[in-house]
């Protein structure tokens, strides 16, 4: 395979990946605004927003952060991660994205799944905002979400397992690596504080997360914050678990560079075992999350912010042991 | 003319409602004109032999039933990402091409005829570019100024001397012919880069799909063997032992025809490159792979020679692989069209053909050439000045419709404008009278119209002899009166069906 190509497949991955992730994030957080207290709503927000990486809505010179929150309008907030062509997270830009990457694949994609993808951005491109915020903008989010579940499943029915497919997956899993472990960091960081009642449901969490039906028949449905984090961390069958991300990773990376092909091992399959073991290490280790009870502590924003490192480092490796090697290496022997 | 009045004026005859008769019925709208031969009806309002079946299944289908077909292959299109790009028009880069879904029929006759044509012509033009890059036979002989051939932009120095495989130059040739009340004849040879083929399988689909009876009933000629054809031409151009690896060699997803591109590598199950995917080393060509540099050794390329390589040609362009032309002068890679084959594409040297054809060939041209002016000389360009609102006048290296004027269609303004630019550059310009374009059947604004049509076939040359895939893109300008019939300015297209009798 073409090493743009590959880098096609793989930056399509991360960017449905990014568009679900977004598109769930909104959907939790649009479904409470009817019922839920003000400050909670600026709080949710406040989450969202730092997970995806936006920066809070301008407010007055002397508010903080929470007051930007609580003064921003959700209309707005909203509307910036939807239908904003100009904000590149955006659901309609990472959707537009995945679309320019999956262009540039068409002589490898199943008809399939190049028409479910355009349809879909079609679908949101066209969509009047404004409109849909007045019947219920959460319904939208979940309809996106219905497209890209239906997208993930003509994948899965269609592709070969080669490597289009491989990096494909790659590129939504480490995606997904990056993004559960922002949101995990994030709903600590700000719903948790020491000594304090949680400010943040941890049941909502694992609803963001789509695991808490897994939990609950897994566990109880009380949901704590250790149980809670200590899942999302290190559970192997949650589809969003960081265990089952980089397991995953490490499985596909098999796969594109077989055990024996190279020497030494290919650097993003050492980095790929280095995060497994820094999963491990975090769920049953000395970093173990929520030992300590219900506050947070400083080894594990360490342990959150580490992986984040690594998450990146990663992405790095692969960039440049597939797509931007230097030629001398990539000379047939 | 009404065809109705045709037919009141002796043209009737029985059962004209029910074979689908001009100017009555499903054809209420549709207006024959005696200037312009109409491919679907006689003068007299009935329906051509060919097109009984045509005419009366036209009549037959209401307009909503037609309506609701255009919408769903609009649909299709737009779903499955067939479009393409208008240059220039920043507010829409995709466009789908607008298509029509009442086919344009040929007999097996008609079409033999423009297949020997176009195959004469293609076997010539090779021999003139191997002659012009080698010996020059024609240019000492004055079969064309030698000042036209070696002044033309096109023309690349840096191919002379160079051993063409198989003397193949133009392998995949493009010739846009038209139909008015003299015959056949051809309107422009496209030996670059020609474009359009996906969009001619593309509406043979939709076509197949939305009129599945009526297709089986004529019994027509396919056209998809098309991508298998072209792979076994590039194929055949490869030198050395075992099969060759081919690569389409694109510009990128902003160029216009891009589509067509990713589908001919899909279809050909080749790899799609642009120049950054390639590297030159030792004068031999890698595609970089995800597991390393892989050989290449027939590039089919899309991108115009200019931009194919920075160290030889344009050293701005960002499109290219430097050392691409070295690794082709070396041998190492075939690349198809060969550089240079531009030359046959301009529309000064187009005059020529006819006296290339029996220079090279020893034969009269089967198909004719459009009268053309040459602006160059001096009677040319008087002659063109003299008469720009009744001609239709090109740039010699232009393509697309672009920078052309239709003499009719212009403004006095927009006239002045252009014999200023004639004037400072007579050798840059051509003319030709305004053709009475054939009309076909389409269905525009909710009924059936007759409108301007012409129809590029394409060939494939290789080592392994010539195909003219029978079918061709049946452009059509779907604005009434309007005789540009190029995509980028506002044309649609209809799929042609080539009869088996």
């Amino acid at each position: 395979m073409l090493a743009r190509t590959a880098a096609n497949f793989y930056w399509m991955g991360r960017y449905v990946e990014r568009t679900e992730h977004t598109a769930r994030l909104l959907r939790h957080q649009l479904g409470g605004l009817v019922d839920t207290p003000a400050e909670e709503v600026a709080l949710g927000w406040r989450v969202v927003y730092r997970t995806l990486g936006q920066s809070a809505p301008d407010a007055p010179a002397d508010a903080d952060e929470a007051e930007a929150f609580l003064v921003a309008d959700a209309y707005t907030l909203a509307g910036t991660l939807v239908e904003d062509d100009t904000n590149p997270d955006s659901l309609v830009s990472c959707w537009g994205m995945a679309r320019e990457n999956a262009k540039q694949l068409r002589p490898q994609l199943p008809l399939r799944v190049w028409t479910g993808l355009n349809r879909g951005y079609l679908w949101l491109r066209d969509c009047e905002f404004p409109s849909v915020w007045r019947v219920g903008p959460a319904q939208l989010v979940s309809e996106g979400i219905d497209r890209l579940r239906l997208l993930a499943g003509v994948v899965h029915a269609t592709m070969p397992r080669d490597d289009a497919w491989r990096f494909l997956e790659l590129g939504r899993l480490v995606e997904r690596f990056r993004h559960q472990t922002a949101l995990l960091d994030n709903w600590d960081r700000l719903g948790c504080v020491r000594g304090e009642e949680p400010r943040l449901s941890w049941a909502d969490l694992l609803r963001v997360c789509g695991a808490y039906e897994h939990y609950c028949r897994r566990h109880t449905m009380t949901v704590r914050r250790a149980g809670a984090l200590d899942f999302m961390i290190r559970d192997p069958e949650a589809p969003r678990s960081l265990r089952f991300a980089v397991h995953g990773i490490e499985d596909l990376l098999l796969g594109i560079d077989p055990l024996g092909g190279r020497h030494p091992l290919a650097p993003p399959h050492r980095m790929a075992l280095r995060l497994a073991a820094l999963v491990e290490a975090g769920a049953g280790g000395p970093a173990r999350v929520g030992a300590g009870g219900a506050g947070r502590e400083p080894r594990e924003k360490e342990l959150f912010e580490q992986m984040g490192r690594d998450g990146d480092t990663l992405h790095e490796l692969v960039m440049s042991a597939y797509v931007d090697y230097p030629v001398a290496e990539g000379l047939p022997a | 003319m009404n065809a109705a009045e045709f037919a009141s004026a002796g043209g009737a005859g029985n059962g004209r409602a029910d074979a689908g008769a001009a100017g009555s019925g499903a054809f209420a709208d549709y207006r024959l004109d005696p200037r312009f031969f109409d491919e679907l009806f006689r003068e007299d309002g009935t329906p051509r032999t060919s097109c009984r079946a045509l005419g009366r299944a036209l009549a037959r289908i209401p307009a909503e039933e037609l309506a609701r077909m255009q919408d769903g292959v609009r649909r299709r299109f737009l779903h499955e990402g067939i479009t393409f790009t208008v240059l220039g028009k920043e507010e829409a880069s995709e466009h789908i091409i607008p298509i029509d879904c009442v086919p344009r029929l040929l007999t097996a006759a008609e079409w033999g005829h423009i297949e020997a044509g176009i195959k004469q012509r293609m076997r010539a033009v090779n021999l003139f570019l191997r002659d012009i890059y080698h010996e020059g036979r024609s240019l000492r002989d004055g079969v064309i100024p030698p000042d036209m051939v070696l002044g033309c932009p096109q023309y690349r120095v840096e191919m002379r001397g160079v051993r063409v495989p198989h003397d193949v130059y133009v392998a995949i040739g493009g010739t846009d012919v038209v139909r008015t009340d003299k015959g056949f004849a051809v309107l422009e040879d496209n030996m670059r880069v020609p474009s359009g083929v996906s969009y001619m399988l593309a509406c043979r689909q939709a076509t197949k799909r939305a009129l599945p009876g009526l297709y089986r009933e004529h019994r027509v000629r396919e056209v998809s063997a098309y991508p298998e054809r072209l792979y076994s031409t590039l194929v055949s151009l490869g030198s050395g032992t075992g099969t060759p690896r081919v690569a389409v060699l694109s510009p990128g997803r902003y160029n216009s025809a891009y589509y067509e591109h990713a589908f001919l590598a899909g279809e050909m199950g080749v790899d799609l490159v642009e120049g950054r995917d390639l590297v030159v080393h030792n004068a031999v060509v890698y595609a970089r792979m995800a597991s390393g540099l892989r050989r290449v050794d027939v590039i089919y390329r899309r991108i115009d020679d200019d931009f194919t390589d920075p160290v030889t040609f344009r050293e701005d362009s960002m499109l290219g692989t430097a050392g691409l032309f070295h690794a082709y002068r070396a041998g190492n890679v075939v690349m198809a069209n060969a550089p240079g084959t531009g030359v046959a594409d301009d529309k000064a040297v187009y005059a020529f053909v006819p006296d290339i054809i029996r220079y090279f060939l020893g034969e009269e041209p089967v198909l004719a050439n459009v009268d053309t002016h040459l602006c160059r000389s001096p009677d040319g360009l008087a002659f063109t000045l003299d008469n720009l609102q009744d001609l239709v006048v090109k740039e010699v290296g232009g393509s697309g419709g672009y920078g052309m004027l239709v003499g009719p269609q212009s403004t006095a303004p927009e006239r002045e404008a252009y014999g200023a630019r004639l004037r400072a550059d007579p050798a840059n310009f051509i003319s030709q009278p305004v053709l009475a374009l054939s009309r076909a059947a389409c269905f525009v604004d909710g009924s059936l119209r007759p409108r301007h049509v012409d129809v590029r076939p394409f060939t494939l040359h290789g080592s392994d002899g010539q195909h003219v895939i029978p079918g061709g893109l049946c452009r059509v300008a779907l604005q009434e009166g309007n005789l540009v019939v190029n995509s980028s300015q506002g044309g649609g297209c209809k799929d042609l069906w080539v009869l088996r009798r």
